[in-house]
């Protein structure tokens, strides 16, 4: 029984100084040199996938780059009578991709482009009676929906829409004994659910009602001797949840407990020197996922290169002072 | 390849008809994947049924997923007409190949609600694109609104059986109810096969986890026999996957579940006699035994729940928990170095600890509650405070009678050694303590050399130490 830890091992010829060039070529042209089929394979969260294009273009100051008008009147064809939005035209509307499309909207500071009014209806028509929300109209509940919910109504100025009482119930009965946050009540912990419960904590102006200590801990175990870190025990180390983690971490003030300087070089191991981009691992393929969470990364950890970018929305800290939004972080 | 429009739309159509055929003339297909095959080969579909299995030759999923995806897009949009059959056909075709595609998945919801569907087949295309994408999340969303329509279905019945009803309309109700009530137990039973076969496929595997969770929560609640064989037979399935973490976690959500949900605190203990049952008769348990169906001394499920409402007894919960950590102590020991192992230990003893103090707790409290209990109903009832317990045994293993309400309120007590002893710290031997669980520590650090072990080891220790430490 091999009893190796579960971590990749960084060439010494892998990449160490941040391609940002090479990375806003990638996202300029990505989309135009796919096929039908790759590109009917992700279409389903094709709002997200402009999302994560879009503010990774904004946190490398390209944005003027990619085409606005066109964007714009995607998110309009996407918005349906019900006031949600979905990820393409003729999708079905769902929360995470109207996060989406008002998070795209902030960046182009149009959210009038949308019938605002009607998206909150639709963010309040989904909070159920214990206060959790709906990703959609068929009921499916999830702690990354709250987040969606709240963060969507946060970033319209519309929070006071909602039965917040409720739904900060609602999430603090997912958290586990080991700090963390889980799907539903009674699920694992998980990285990816942990960003979205402390960040709806946030929002929320309820970070106080969080173990800091005991999370942070849980966080930091996260962190491998690559450097890269793991969204739970004994999974490989990937540039998304090293995203996720490092994000929790600064939300709840104990950035300081991981080592920046061996995570930094994970994530630039991560970019493809070639085509651009990162991968989720060393050597994988790269996509806009990937991209915008290991530049989003690198910004946490403070390179001045990149754009401020805030732990909370994943968002350029430019775009949110516009905004007037400024989300809770604990020290 | 250059071929024409028309020529793809009589490929794909062809196609999605021989996949709906593969389905008529074999029920039983069991498991879906693409055959790497870059060449069209003339004259043979490239759907192929081998045994149980179903195929698709690598060169038509580029036309075939394109084609059958817009073409439900644009049914969608309102711009092309498609009949049930043909929806039915297409959205399976997509949803073997694309499982995440959720407007397809949305459409057979429609469908089912018109009754166009039945509920068992979505279940069961889902098991199949399960095999191929374990993890994909639509897949398992869906699953759960298929799951929750059944719920409901069963649920409208019993609600009706619950008016007034006469005669042969009562009876055909009882049966209706009978049998709906035996196919949620089959369905119950498949969906952990699903979820048991994903977690084989994808190790880790949250959402297949995830679901079985809330498959108990939904079709399990208040069944303390199903918790507590889901917890027998998960003991192999954890012991040969030492690496996955979320196996782990859902044996400590059985866990948790069983001694809240299910133990009966004595103070609630005033009605159900067969608690004393359990805490009479399963004997203390031997160490090193390990096999996930014993049936003989150990907690088999039928055993450690009684019949009518599973619930436990103290014993049987601190039997639980002995169990349990001497599972993790045995896996930590013979497979060095997991850190999912260390993690399991880390919530065990945390549960333990909750439950202690707990019982404390209420132990305490009990105590008064329980004199003016007594003074209010019989004097003679003053015997039964825990320091008269020296004649438990000789009382409870002759018949009891559970109308008797001053016996089963005392045979429904702890032990009151194990309060006393829980009282000082130190419960049955081996049990676990704080001192129990630095000196296993200890004894991994005298005797390991492997890094990671001792790391994870050390780790331990400083988490006892504070997060432990700090609340006791
Ligand atoms: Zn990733």
């Amino acid at each position: 029984m091999g009893t190796q830890v579960k971590d990749v091992i960084i060439k010494p010829d892998a990449p160490s100084a941040l391609l940002l060039d090479k990375h806003a070529d990638y996202i300029a042209a990505y989309g135009s040199k796919k096929d039908d089929y790759e590109y009917t394979l992700s279409e389903y969260l094709r709002m997200s996938g402009i999302y994560w294009g879009l503010t990774v273009m904004d946190l490398m100051s390209q944005l003027p780059r990619m085409n606005r008008q066109e964007i714009i009147d995607f998110i309009k064809a996407c918005q349906h009578d019900c006031g949600g939005i979905s990820a393409s035209i003729g999708h079905d509307p769902h929360l995470l991709y109207t996060l989406s499309a008002v998070q795209i909207l902030c960046l182009y500071d149009s959210v009038d482009a949308i019938d605002v009014d009607r998206v909150v209806e639709y963010v309040k028509g989904l909070q159920q009676e214990d206060g959790s929300f709906a990703g959609d109209k068929w009921g499916e509940i999830d702690t990354r929906f709250s987040f969606c919910a709240v963060a969507t109504l946060a970033l319209l100025g519309k929070m006071d829409m909602i039965n917040v009482d409720k739904a900060v119930e609602f999430v603090l009965s997912c958290m586990n004994f080991d700090g963390g946050f889980g799907c539903r009540p009674g699920s694992e912990s998980h990285a990816g659910q942990i960003y979205c419960c402390t960040g709806f904590l946030s929002l929320t102006g309820q970070l106080h009602q969080v173990n800091a200590d005991l999370l942070g801990w849980w966080l930091c175990e996260r962190q491998l001797p690559s450097g890269g870190l793991n969204g739970r025990p004994e999974k490989l180390p990937d540039v998304c949840y090293s995203w996720w983690v490092l994000a929790s971490l600064k939300i709840i003030g104990r950035i300081h407990w991981i080592d920046k300087a061996k995570l930094q070089t994970f994530i630039l191991a991560c970019q493809d020197e070639e085509t651009g981009g990162f991968a989720d691992r060393p050597g994988d393929m790269v996509d806009p996922f990937h991209t915008l969470f290991g530049v989003a990364g690198l910004s946490l950890l403070g390179d001045e290169q990149i754009k401020p970018v805030n732990p909370v929305l994943c968002m350029p800290e430019d775009v949110l002072q516009r905004i007037g939004l400024q989300p809770d972080l604990l020290s | 390849m250059a071929e024409s429009e028309e020529e793809v739309d009589v490929l794909v159509q062809r196609v999605v008809k021989d996949i709906a055929n593969a389905f008529k003339r074999n029920p039983n297909i069991d498991e879906i994947g693409v055959i790497p095959c870059p060449e069209a080969r003339y004259n043979r579909s490239p759907i192929v049924l081998v045994e149980n299995k179903l195929g698709v030759e690598s060169w038509c999923v580029k036309f075939l997923l394109p084609y059958v995806h817009n073409k439900l897009l644009l049914y969608r949009q309102r711009k092309h007409w498609l009949d049930r059959e043909a929806l039915v056909d297409i959205t399976c075709t997509l949803l073997l190949l694309n499982p995440d595609f959720t407007t397809a998945w949305n459409v057979r919801k429609e469908l089912l609600q018109c009754g166009v569907l039945h509920p068992e087949k979505d279940l069961y295309l889902g098991q199949l694109a399960l095999t191929k994408f374990p993890k994909s999340p639509e897949t398992w969303i869906h699953r759960r609104w298929v799951l929750q329509q059944i719920l409901d279905q069963f649920l409208a019945v019993g609600h009706n059986k619950n008016q007034e009803q006469q005669g042969e309309a009562e009876q055909a109700n009882a049966e209706r109810s009978q049998q709906l009530s035996d196919h949620l137990a089959r369905t119950l039973h498949q969906e952990m096969r699903v979820c048991s076969d994903a977690a084989c496929r994808y190790p880790s595997n949250y959402n297949a986890w995830s679901h079985r969770i809330w498959v108990l929560q939904h079709m399990a609640k208040g069944n303390g026999k199903v918790f507590h064989d889901e917890l027998s037979s998960m003991r192999l399935w954890v012991s040969m996957h030492v690496s996955d973490h979320s196996g782990f976690h859902y044996r400590q959500f059985l866990l948790q579940e069983l001694i809240t949900e299910h133990y009966q605190t004595p103070a609630s203990a005033t009605i159900n006699g067969s608690s004393q049952h359990w805490s009479s008769t399963v004997p203390s348990s031997s160490p090193h035994q390990h096999s996930c169906t014993q049936t003989n001394g150990e907690l088999s499920g039928a055993e450690a729940a009684s019949e009518d409402d599973g619930q436990l007894s103290f014993t049987t919960v601190l039997q639980l928990f002995q169990q349990e950590i001497e599972l993790c102590s045995d896996l930590i020991q013979s497979f060095p170095g997991h850190e999912t192992l260390w993690s399991h230990r880390r919530h065990v003893f945390y549960l333990w600890n909750q439950w202690k103090r707990e019982q404390q707790h209420q132990c305490s409290s009990r105590g008064d509650n329980k004199s003016i209990h007594l003074n209010d109903s019989d004097p003679g009832m003053s015997e039964v405070s825990p320091q008269s317990y020296a004649g438990r045994e000789e009382s409870v293993n002759g018949q009891r009678h559970a109308s008797e309400p001053m016996e089963v309120d005392r045979v429904s007590l702890p032990n009151p050694h194990d309060s006393k002893r829980l009282k000082r710290g130190v419960l049955l031997p081996g049990t676990l303590t704080l001192t129990s669980e630095h000196s296993f520590v200890n004894s991994i650090l005298d005797s390991c050399c492997n890094p990671e072990q001792r790391r994870f080891a050390v780790a331990y220790k400083k988490w006892l130490d504070t997060v432990i430490g700090l609340q006791s």
